[in-house]
């Protein structure tokens, strides 16, 4: 049973939008992207701000571990490194937050290049364990320079808007009309999450994704085919560090302060790889659907917990929520490998084939 | 010199623990190649078992084996039940499930025992020590040591000599050719999750006696047993023994002697010190003191 449109050209392989419903389907998601904050709540405006943080560094995981193969304990120290640079260039020089951005991007690709010549001799999980290390190793340094950073005690994140001392923070006013600042936040989170989704889909469909695919597959048969495996791996760290430096800039920004563990711990990184394996391992759409899934299960699993006897009575919330998790992503890694996008291909498959049962 | 003897000798017991952790690692991944992430919660839940068990009067040498039996159970258990039909599925997937296995291990522990930490019970004084030469040792460490030794020991003694350990290493160099020849590979499966959890159980609970008290964060040592693990070869449990017992020792010294040197970044210098160890010596060894390479067909 085809669940997609059989291809007779590369041209048509390649396409973006291969068809009319992915078209309908991406207006329906931009009309309901643009519609969401006005009829939205607070809460659920910065829960919808939270996603798009996960989305941006869950697509850095998956150009990592999804397509490249390589697996990563260590995401939660890049997103410490972004969220830090931010943090103090806004404290030491007033850098703008467009600005600040892009450059948490590339301090975190940066550090994603240092590791590069590990990744380069280590497999599975000796390259994972080695993560687990960089991630305590930026902690410690994070930690030790606490002059700049504030060390334990944390650090406040300016977001400047580059216009004198003015900061993003201070709600816009048009009339009697105000967007309020979770609000602006959110224009600019779900342009930024758009933005690395399409991004993410064309490395997947050019030739660089491809290379990373083969490398995934089989290292050694990807170099036999005149894919240089070590210039892909290397790629491969530095654009996911990248983003996941964006993601980190995002957060930093929406908290407004920030303290080094939690939130980067191994915790974080376990959780961003939660997400893509929820989602579906290997494709952007996963990365999506998972970073989504996970951000709204979580006040979710909360509100379900408050109504199981047993456990309301012993654990706080975030325990709660924790173990409602770990027990869904662990039913699903039991009974659905593919994940949400088990669920979704389940789902095109029955509707295509309706009224018949295959 | 005295300190070097104290230090070298809380070194011992530190890396006791790690290869008592680090073994159980390397016991369940050379069966069936899976990196129990839920090794450190075993550790927790041996503990606490332990101090349940011997605070209803049972005898404490009693309550030590009862306490490894019901973690190695509870381990098997796990084994049985969940990571059975994980079988042939990649091991990335794997590895996700036993971190979030221990998650839920993990909030088990506050939901049975809470967050407040507990002393352990030990059949000596709690503070008592021997002199040796200027240094002194005290007991609970002096034990950890050679109750890591024995346990150590006799799983070296069982992996050579018998029946299990044959069908052991049988199961780890070739599932099929195991199965073929008539070993019951899942029951094998079984019997290595149970010795990890059983030596976790040992190790949780001689860490729970010196260092530290007995809390539901035990569990997070094992963290620092990883680099132990790929030090010494993931394959290899002796490695994993040398490794641990070897980078207990060098924490130790770092945090008496390095870490004030550092000053300001010699602040909890010693936890991350491991780790910088294991990334000088992949550089040397990517796999690790007597892991072997792969070879690989294309």
């Amino acid at each position: 049973m085809p669940t997609k449109k059989l291809v007779t050209s590369y041209e048509q392989d390649l396409k973006l939008f291969p068809d009319m419903w992915h078209k309908v389907g991406l207006i329906a998601a931009l009309a309901f992207l643009l519609v969401f904050p006005m009829v939205a709540s607070a809460k659920w405006v910065t829960i919808a701000n939270l996603t798009a943080t996960s989305i941006v560094g869950a697509i850095g995981l998956m150009i990592l571990t999804g397509f490249a193969g390589q697996i990563s304990l260590g995401h939660a120290a890049f997103l410490a490194v972004g969220a830090y640079t931010v943090a103090v260039l806004g404290n030491e020089f007033q850098v703008p937050w467009w600005l600040g951005m892009p450059l948490a991007g590339m301090a975190a690709a940066l550090v994603g290049l240092a590791i590069g010549p590990f990744a380069l001799r280590l497999r599975g999980l000796y390259l994972a364990i080695v993560t687990i290390g960089l991630l305590f190793l930026v902690a410690h340094v994070l930690h030790s320079f606490g002059d700049i950073t504030g060390g334990v005690s944390g650090i406040a994140v300016p977001m400047y808007t580059g216009l004198g001392d003015a900061t993003f923070d201070a709600p816009w006013e048009f009339g009697d009309y105000e967007i309020p600042f979770e609000k602006k936040l959110y224009l600019v989170y779900v342009t930024i999450a758009v933005g690395a989704a399409l991004v993410s889909k064309n490395i997947q469909r050019s030739d660089l994704g491809r290379a990373m695919i083969a490398v995934r597959d089989h290292d050694l048969a990807a170099a036999v085919l005149g894919v240089n495996p070590a210039r892909t791996k290397i790629i491969a760290f530095a654009l996911s560090s990248f983003f996941a430096g964006v993601a980190g800039a995002m957060f930093a920004y929406q908290q407004q302060y920030i303290t080094i563990e939690p939130p980067f711990d191994l915790n974080m990184s376990v959780q961003y790889i939660a997400m893509i394996v929820l989602g579906g391992i290997g494709t952007t759409f996963g990365a999506v659907a998972g970073a989504i899934g996970f951000t709204v299960i979580s006040p979710l699993a909360e509100s379900v917990g408050r109504h199981i006897p047993f456990l309301s009575e012993n654990l706080t919330s975030a325990q709660q929520s924790t173990v409602l998790f770990a027990v869904v992503v662990c039913l699903f890694l039991i009974y659905e490998p593919l994940g949400l996008l088990g669920f979704w291909l389940r789902i095109k498959r029955y509707f295509s084939a309706w009224p018949f049962k295959y | 010199m005295s300190t070097f003897l104290q230090l070298t000798i809380s070194g011992l017991a530190l890396g006791a623990v790690y290869a008592l952790v680090a073994l159980g690692f390397v016991v369940i991944y050379r069966a069936s190649q899976v990196f129990n992430f839920a090794q450190g919660e075993f550790l927790t839940i041996g503990a606490f078992s332990m101090v349940a068990i011997s605070s209803q009067g049972v005898p404490w040498y009693v309550a030590l084996v009862a306490a490894m039996v019901i973690t190695g159970a509870l381990a098997a258990g796990i084994e049985r039940l969940v990571l059975r039909r994980m079988i042939g599925r990649q091991v990335f997937v794997t590895i996700i499930l036993t971190i979030f296995i221990g998650l839920v291990l993990r909030t088990l522990v506050v939901l049975v025992w809470g967050t407040d930490p507990v002393g352990m019970p030990t059949p000596w004084e709690m503070t008592k020590s021997f002199e040796l030469g200027t240094a002194s040792i005290l007991a609970n460490s002096l034990a950890g040591i050679v109750a890591g030794a024995l346990a150590l020991t006799a799983f070296f003694l069982v992996n050579k000599y018998t029946k299990l350990g044959v069908a052991m290493r049988a199961t780890a160099g070739d599932q099929e050719v195991a199965l073929a020849l008539g070993i019951p590979v899942g029951r094998i499966f079984g019997s290595t999750w149970f010795i990890a959890g059983a030596l976790a159980a040992l190790g949780g609970i001689f860490l729970g006696m010196f260092p530290r008290t007995v809390d539901a964060n035990l569990g997070f040592v094992a963290l620092r047993a990883f680099p132990a693990v790929i030090v010494g070869g993931l394959e290899s449990p002796g490695g994993a023994v040398v490794a641990g017992v070897l980078l207990g020792v060098l924490e130790v010294w770092c945090q008496g002697y390095l870490n004030p040197q550092l000053g300001h970044f010699g602040h909890n210098f010693h936890a991350v010190f491991p780790y910088i160890v294991m990334i000088v010596f992949l550089m040397i060894r990517p796999y690790g003191m007597f892991g072997t390479k792969d070879v690989e067909r294309v």
